[in-house]
C-alpha cells in the first residue's frame, strides 16, 4: 500500500523534526543502504501477516487480575484506533481521572440553564491492566470505567456503570513501535462499550489532552476470515459449540445468508486445510483461504450460491463474535490475546501514518 | 478452448471495437451506454462479456477486438477470481498493448487492502495498464468512459504515430517495492 510507505506523521515541533531527522540519518549510515530510495518509510513499513501463530490457549488469569478479565469479557466492543499518546504518563493516572470527570461535568453542563434535577455526577476510574502485554514493546493496557450517580444519593446506592473503555496494544508492530519517539506512547486499539455520546466526549478529551485522533476500524472480510480459522482451531481445547458466518450478498434487496456449520464438522474440514510441510504451531494465509473455500464450495453444491460474490459481515462462536463493522465480543478470556493482537494489527494498518 | 485473437480479422474502416468483461454486469452496462453517448470521430462498437471464452457461434459476425477490458469489482472476491480465469481465454498477442483493467470500489473501506495489492501485481505481471474508477457517480463514469475511448483511439490505429504497445509500455502498472517487501520474511 502506497500510503503505508509514506512517512510518519508530521511531528508536532520542529525540536522533535529534527531529532526525528538525526535519528533516521544515524540508522541510515547504519548500514540500509539497500533501501536508500524508500529509508523515509523503512522503518514504519507496516506488513499484511501473510502467517500467524497457531493460538495458544493462554490462561491470561494467572498473570492479569480476574475481577478485570471479568470486566473484559462478555461485553460488545466497539472498535477505533487512536494514533500514539503525546506525553501520557502512566503514574499520572488519577490526575487524569479527576480531569476526566471534571470535563465530563462541565460538557454535560453546557447550554443547561434550569437545575433539572437528574443532574448527574460522573465519577471516572482509569487503571491499568497489568500482564496483558505479550512483549515489551507493547505498553500497558490502560483500562476507563465512568460511573454515575446522582449528585444527593444516599451513601449506599451502588453507583452505575455507563461507560467503560479499553486502549489497548497486543504484540504491535515490533518496527513501528522502536521508530516511535519516547514522548509517545502506542495504544493503537479503542474498545469502547456504553452510549455513543460518551464515547465522543471521552475522545474528544484524549483528543486534547493527548493530541491523537482517532478513527474507526472495520474488520475486513480477510480478518474475519482469519478469526474463523482462529477459533475453529481451538475446538480440540475449548469446544467452539458453532461456527456461525454471515454473508450479505448484492443483489437487489440484497440477502444475507447465515451459514451455522456443526463444531466436529468444521474442525474436520479446518484440520484438512492444513497444510503438512508448515510448522506445527503457525497458520497461513493459504491455510485460511481454503478453509473458506471450503466451506463456501459446501454451500454452493447444496445452494447454486456462489458466496465469494458477497462479503464476509459476521463470525460467531462459542469464543466470541466479530461484526464487519468493528464491533466485538469476546466471551473467553483463554484465546482473548490472540484477538485483540489482530485487532491491535488491524489497527495499525488502518492508522494514518 | 478458442482464443480470442486480435489479427486474426480484418479491421473496418473507422470503427474501433472494445469488449468490457465484468462478472456482476452491472457497471459494464452504464459504462457502455456513456461510452457509445460520447462525442467522437469514429465509431465505437462497445461489446459486453461476462467471461471469456465468448461463444463460438457468434465467431462469424464478431468483428475485430481492438481492446479487452477486464472490470474487477474489488468488493467481491468472485469479480478478481472470474477475471483470473477469464485471462486464459485471450491471445498473447493481446498482451502487446491491447488488454487493460478497470477497478471499481477501490476507495470503500470495507476491502481488504490484500485484494487490492492481488490485482495490482496481477495487472503489473502481465504489464497492462490499471485504471481506477468511480462506479456510484455519473462523473466517474463519464472520467472512466473518456479513459478508455482514449486507449481504444490508440489500440484500434485512430492516433497516428502511436500504437497500444507504445502506449501501455508508458501507462503500464508497476508493483511499488514495499508491497514486495511484504513477502521478505
Amino acid at each position: 500500500m502506497a500510503e503505508r510507505s509514506s512517512t510518519m506523521k508530521t511531528p508536532l515541533n520542529k525540536a522533535l523534526a529534527q531529532r526525528r531527522s538525526k535519528r533516521r540519518y544515524s540508522r541510515r549510515s547504519c548500514g540500509e543502504g539497500t533501501y536508500l530510495g524508500y529509508t523515509s518509510g523503512r522503518q514504519t513499513v507496516l506488513k499484511i501477516p501473510t502467517s500467524r501463530k497457531k493460538p495458544k490457549s493462554r490462561d491470561i488469569t494467572n498473570q492479569v487480575d480476574p475481577d478485570q478479565v471479568a470486566l473484559l469479557v462478555k461485553k460488545e466492543w466497539h472498535l477505533s484506533y487512536v494514533t500514539p499518546l503525546y506525553q501520557f504518563r502512566y503514574t499520572m493516572l488519577k490526575t487524569y481521572s479527576k480531569e476526566l470527570s471534571a470535563f465530563l461535568v462541565s460538557e454535560k453542563q453546557q447550554g443547561q440553564t434550569i437545575e433539572t434535577g437528574q443532574e448527574l455526577c460522573f465519577k471516572v476510574n482509569i487503571s491499568v491492566v497489568l500482564g496483558l502485554a505479550e512483549t515489551n514493546q507493547d505498553a500497558e493496557t490502560i483500562y476507563i470505567q465512568i460511573l454515575s450517580k446522582q449528585v444527593f444519593a444516599a451513601k449506599d446506592e451502588a453507583q452505575k456503570v455507563v461507560w467503560s473503555g479499553l486502549l489497548t496494544c497486543i504484540n504491535g508492530d515490533v518496527d513501528y513501535l522502536r521508530s516511535l519517539p519516547p514522548e509517545f506512547v502506542s495504544l493503537p486499539l479503542l474498545c469502547t462499550s456504553g452510549p455513543e455520546s460518551l464515547s465522543a466526549l471521552v475522545k474528544s478529551w484524549l483528543k486534547k489532552t493527548f493530541d491523537c485522533c482517532f478513527g474507526p476500524i472495520c474488520i475486513t472480510s480477510t480478518n474475519l476470515q482469519w478469526l474463523a480459522a482462529l477459533w475453529t482451531g481451538c475446538h480440540p481445547t475449548k469446544n467452539i459449540q458453532y461456527l456461525k458466518l454471515a454473508w450479505t450478498i448484492p443483489t437487489q434487496p440484497p440477502m444475507d445468508v447465515t451459514y451455522k456449520v456443526n463444531p466436529q464438522d468444521v474442525w474436520k474440514l479446518w484440520d484438512s486445510a492444513r497444510l503438512d510441510d508448515g510448522a506445527e504451531d503457525s497458520i497461513n494465509i493459504e491455510e485460511v483461504n481454503s478453509f473458506i473455500r471450503g466451506l463456501q464450495t459446501h454451500f454452493f453444491r447444496h445452494f447454486r450460491l456462489d458466496l465469494s460474490a458477497g462479503s464476509l459481515m459476521r463470525v460467531s462462536t462459542a469464543l466470541g463474535s466479530a461484526h464487519h463493522s468493528g464491533k466485538i465480543k469476546i466471551t473467553s478470556p483463554d484465546y482473548m490475546t490472540t484477538v485483540l493482537q489482530l485487532l491491535t494489527e488491524c489497527a495499525l494498518l488502518k492508522m494514518p501514518i | 478452448m478458442s482464443l480470442l485473437k486480435p489479427f486474426s480479422k480484418l479491421p473496418e474502416l473507422n470503427t474501433a471495437n472494445i469488449l468490457l468483461v465484468e462478472n456482476e454486469e452491472q457497471f459494464q452496462q452504464i459504462l457502455a451506454e456513456t461510452i457509445v453517448l460520447l462525442k467522437k470521430n469514429v465509431n465505437v462498437n462497445v461489446r459486453l462479456a461476462r467471461s471469456l471464452p465468448l461463444p463460438i457461434e457468434n465467431e462469424k459476425f464478431r468483428p475485430r477486438i481492438d481492446l479487452v477490458v477486464f472490470i474487477i469489482n474489488l468488493t467481491s472476491e468472485l469479480s478478481y477470481q472470474s477475471a483470473e480465469v477469464s485471462l486464459k481465454f485471450l491471445d498473447p498477442d493481446y498482451f502487446l498493448g491491447k488488454v487493460c483493467f478497470l477497478v471499481t470500489n477501490a476507495r470503500n473501506a470495507s476491502v481488504p487492502p490484500e485484494r487490492l495489492i492481488s490485482v495490482r501485481k496481477l495487472v503489473a505481471s502481465l504489464h497492462c495498464p490499471l485504471l481506477f474508477a468511480e462506479d456510484q457517480m455519473t462523473d466517474g463514469v463519464n472520467t472512466a468512459a473518456h479513459r478508455l475511448l482514449a486507449i481504444l483511439k490508440v489500440t484500434s490505429g485512430h492516433v497516428p504515430m502511436a500504437t497500444g504497445l507504445y502506449l501501455s509500455s508508458l501507462t503500464r502498472c508497476t508493483v511499488p517495492s514495499d508491497i514486495d517487501q511484504q513477502n521478505f520474511d
